[in-house]
C-alpha cells in the first residue's frame, strides 16, 4: 500500500446534522426523477423519447449531438414527464415520473475488448460517472486516460461510506475493476480508508496499486490522490470514478442490467433525524428529505454542505442531499458604510495553519491562492492546479469563511488555460 | 452556505489574543508612559486607517493595532511626539496601507517603523525589558503557534541557529531577549514571514543567522537594534525563501512523478 498524504493532514469540520436513525441503508425510490446534465456543463443532447412515453429502467433517453455514442439512461422505469431544453438543444433537465412494475432495460454485455467497453458504458450511462481532469466533466468517448483513480474514500462531512455501498458487491466490484483497468496502460489506484483489501492482489495483472487515506477531509477526495501520485496535465488527462460506480459496471457485465440504486446519505441542519438510504440516481431531493424536515425555511443541496448545490434532483455523481436552514437575507447596510469598506478587490487571504490543513498539506497552499487570486495560471498550472476541481478547495473556501472565492476563482483559471493552452 | 471562521480579521484576533499576555506584562511594568505610548500609536496607526478606508475603501483591520503594539514596545525611547508619529505614519503607510492593507504588504509596517527611527534618529537609546516581559514571550508564541497563526517553522530555525551559535560559544546572551521579542512581536508576522513549511525554516535560520551576525561583528548597537535590522532584513529576504521552497518542492516533484 502506497503512503498517503500525511500523517493526520487535513481538517475535520464539524458540519452540524442529527444523528443517523431507521433501518441502515433503507431503499426509497422517490416519485420523480430527474436527468440533468453534470455540474457547470452545457450539453446538446437529442432527444430519444417524447414527452409521454414510457421508459424502461436504463433505456436511453437522450443522447449527445456532439458524440452520439454517450448516452443519458433513466434511472428507473418511469413516464417521460417534461423535457426542458435550454437554446441550443443544451439538456436543461428531464422529468419523470415513476411506474412501479416497469421493465428494465438489458445492454448486451460483450465487452472483451476495451472498445466494447467503452461502448456499452456509454450506452448505458455510466460514462457520466467517469470524470476527467484536468478541466473536470466527462471523457471525450475515444479519450484515453494516462492513469486512472478509483475512489473508495470519501471524508466530505457526513458522506456515506464507501465500504458500506460495496458490502455485497465486491465480487461485482472486483469485476469492474479489472474491466477498467483495460482502459488504460497506465497506472491504476485505489484509494480506501484504513480496512481489509478490496480486490485480491492478482486483478488486472497486479497494475492496481492501493492508496491508504486518512480520516480527514480532503484526504478524502480524489484531487489530492491525483496531485500526488499521477498529476493530471493538459496531455495526461487523468480518470476518476467512485468505487460504487465500479461496482454498478461489474454487475451491468454480469447482468447486462444498470444498478438501480446507490448510497446516499441525507443530512443537515435542517432536519429532525438524518438517513441513509438506497434510492436512484437523479432522486428527488424533496421526496428523500420530506418527511425528515424541521419546521421552518430551509435549502436542499446536491452534494455535501461545502461542495453542494442547490437543486431540485440528486447529481450525477452526487452521493449525498444536505439540508440547511434558510439564512434571512443580510440586513440592508448603509449605503455610505458599503461605500467605504467594499473595495472591489476581495480580502486577503492570510497564511495559517487552517489553510495549509484545507489542501491537505500537499501543495503550497498561499502560493496556489496567490496564484489564483492574481490570475497567474502559469504559476498555478506549475503549482498543480490542472490535478484540482471545484469540489478540492471546497474546504478551503469554508475555512476563510467564503471571503475568497476559490472555487470560482479556480474555475476561471481552469477555463482560462483551457482557452489558450489546451486548444 | 455555512462558513468557517479564518477569514483576515479572526487572524487578526487571534493574535492579538496570543500578544495579550505580552502586552499585559509589558503594561504592568512600564506604566503610563507605556500606556501612553501605546495610545498614541493606536491613534496615529488607526486614523491612517480611516483615511484609506475614505479614500480607497480600503477596510480597517484590527492588524493595525499589533503593529501598533510592537511600536510601543519597541520603539527608541525619549524620541517625542513629532519624531514618533513621523514613524508611525511612514510605517503605517508605507510598510501596508499603500499595498492594498495588511494581508497585502510585503514587510511588517511595525519593522518599517522602528526601522525608520533607529536610522533616522540614531542618538536615542534603545529600550531594554524586564525578565517578566521577556519571559511573556513564551505563551505569546505558544498561544499563536497552538491555534495556527503563527508559523512554528520560523521560530524553531531561529531556534536551532542561535542554539548552535551559543553552543559553538558565541555571546548570544545579552542578545537574545530582545531577538526573542522582536522574533515573536515582528518575524512571525504571517503575513510577511515566508509561507512555506521550508522556506519558513529558512526565514528562521536566517533571522537566527543575522542576530548571531550582528551579535558579534556589530559594535556599539543595542541588542534590540541588532533584532530589528535582522528582522527588517529577514523579511524582505522571505520572498527569496518561499521561491526557493517552491522550486525545490516542483524538481523533487519532476524527479519523482516526471511532470509537476
Amino acid at each position: 500500500m502506497m503512503p498517503c498524504l500525511a500523517i493526520g493532514a487535513g481538517l475535520s469540520p464539524r458540519i452540524q446534522s442529527p444523528c443517523v436513525t431507521g433501518p441502515d441503508g433503507q431503499e426509497h425510490i422517490t416519485e420523480e426523477a430527474g436527468i440533468t446534465a453534470p455540474a457547470g456543463a452545457a450539453l446538446r443532447v437529442e432527444m430519444l423519447v417524447g414527452e409521454g412515453e414510457g421508459v424502461a429502467h436504463g433505456q436511453p433517453v437522450a443522447r449527445c449531438r456532439d458524440h452520439p455514442e454517450v448516452c443519458f439512461t433513466a434511472p428507473m422505469a418511469a413516464t417521460v414527464a417534461s423535457i426542458r431544453l435550454h437554446p441550443g438543444r443544451k439538456l436543461s433537465e428531464v422529468v419523470l415520473f415513476r411506474d412501479s412494475g416497469g421493465d428494465s432495460h438489458h445492454h448486451p454485455t460483450q465487452a472483451e475488448t476495451p472498445a466494447a467497453l467503452r461502448r456499452l458504458m456509454q450506452g448505458a450511462g455510466l460514462w457520466q460517472s467517469l470524470r476527467r481532469r484536468p478541466f473536470g466533466g466527462m471523457p471525450a468517448p475515444s479519450e484515453t486516460p494516462s492513469a486512472l483513480v478509483v475512489m473508495a474514500a470519501d471524508t466530505r462531512p457526513h458522506a456515506p461510506d464507501p465500504r458500506r455501498a460495496l458490502k455485497g458487491h465486491e465480487e461485482a466490484f472486483s469485476r469492474g475493476l479489472a474491466a477498467l483497468a483495460t482502459l488504460t496502460e497506465g497506472p491504476v489506484i485505489l484509494c480506501q480508508s484504513r480496512g481489509d483489501a478490496l480486490f485480491d492482489k492478482g486483478l488486472a495483472g497486479g497494475r492496481i496499486t492501493t492508496v491508504g487515506t486518512g480520516p480527514r477531509h480532503p484526504q478524502g477526495l480524489a484531487g489530492f490522490h491525483i496531485h500526488a501520485h499521477t498529476p493530471a496535465a493538459l496531455d495526461c488527462p487523468v480518470w476518476d470514478i467512485h468505487a460504487e460506480d465500479v461496482a454498478a459496471l461489474g454487475d451491468l457485465l454480469a447482468t447486462g442490467h444498470v444498478a438501480a440504486t446507490r448510497l446516499v446519505r441525507v443530512a443537515g441542519a435542517a432536519l429532525r433525524e438524518s438517513r441513509v438510504y438506497r434510492t436512484q440516481p437523479g432522486a428527488d431531493l424533496r421526496g428523500l428529505s420530506q418527511s425528515l424536515m424541521l419546521p421552518g425555511p430551509h435549502i436542499l443541496l446536491s452534494g455535501s454542505a461545502l461542495d453542494g448545490r442547490q437543486a431540485h434532483w440528486l447529481g450525477a455523481n452526487d452521493r449525498q442531499v444536505t439540508a440547511l436552514p434558510r439564512e434571512a437575507a443580510p440586513g440592508k447596510r448603509h449605503w455610505f458604510l458599503t461605500a467605504l469598506t467594499r473595495s472591489a478587490l476581495p480580502k486577503p487571504v492570510i497564511p495559517t495553519s487552517a489553510l495549509t490543513q484545507a489542501f491537505g498539506a500537499a501543495l503550497p497552499a498561499v502560493a496556489l491562492v496567490r496564484a489564483l487570486a492574481s490570475g497567474d495560471d502559469e504559476t498555478a498550472m506549475k503549482l498543480g492546479v490542472l490535478s484540482l476541481l471545484e469540489e478540492d478547495v471546497a474546504l478551503a473556501d469554508y475555512v476563510l469563511g467564503g471571503e475568497a472565492d476559490l472555487a470560482r476563482l479556480l474555475r476561471a483559471a481552469l477555463d482560462r488555460i483551457a482557452a489558450e493552452f489546451a486548444s | 452556505m455555512t462558513k468557517g471562521l479564518w477569514d483576515r480579521e479572526t487572524v487578526a484576533t487571534m493574535l492579538m489574543a496570543a500578544y495579550a499576555p505580552l502586552a499585559i506584562v509589558w503594561l504592568w511594568f512600564d506604566g503610563v508612559d507605556g500606556a501612553a505610548r501605546l495610545v498614541l500609536a493606536l491613534v496615529i496607526s488607526g486614523g491612517w486607517h480611516l483615511v484609506f478606508m475614505l479614500a480607497r475603501a480600503q477596510p480597517p483591520s484590527l492588524a493595525g493595532a499589533i503593529s501598533a503594539l510592537a511600536v510601543a514596545m519597541l520603539a527608541p525611547e525619549e524620541l517625542g511626539l513629532i519624531r514618533l508619529t513621523l514613524g508611525i505614519s511612514f510605517g503605517a503607510v508605507m510598510g501596508e496601507l499603500i499595498f492594498g492593507g495588511w494581508g497585502r504588504n510585503v514587510v511588517n509596517p511595525a519593522t518599517v517603523t522602528l526601522s525608520f527611527l533607529g536610522f533616522g534618529f540614531p542618538a536615542f537609546g534603545w529600550p531594554e525589558f524586564v525578565q517578566p516581559v521577556i519571559w511573556a514571550v513564551l505563551p505569546a508564541a505558544a498561544i499563536g503557534v497552538a491555534t495556527g497563526v503563527m508559523p512554528a517553522a520560523v521560530i524553531a530555525g531561529a531556534a536551532v541557529v542561535t542554539g548552535l551559535a551559543a553552543a559553538a560559544g558565541l555571546p548570544l546572551v545579552p542578545v537574545l531577549p530582545a531577538a526573542g521579542i522582536v522574533l515573536v512581536l515582528l518575524v512571525c508576522d504571517p503575513v510577511t514571514s515566508a509561507a512555506t513549511a521550508l522556506g519558513r525554516w529558512l526565514n528562521g535560520a536566517f533571522f537566527g543567522g543575522l542576530v548571531c551576525l550582528f551579535a558579534y561583528g556589530w559594535d556599539g548597537a543595542a541588542p534590540l537594534q541588532m533584532a530589528v535590522a535582522a528582522a527588517l532584513l529577514s523579511s524582505l529576504a522571505a520572498p527569496l525563501f518561499d521561491e526557493a521552497a517552491i522550486e525545490m518542492w516542483h524538481l523533487r516533484r519532476r524527479r519523482r512523478l516526471g511532470r509537476s
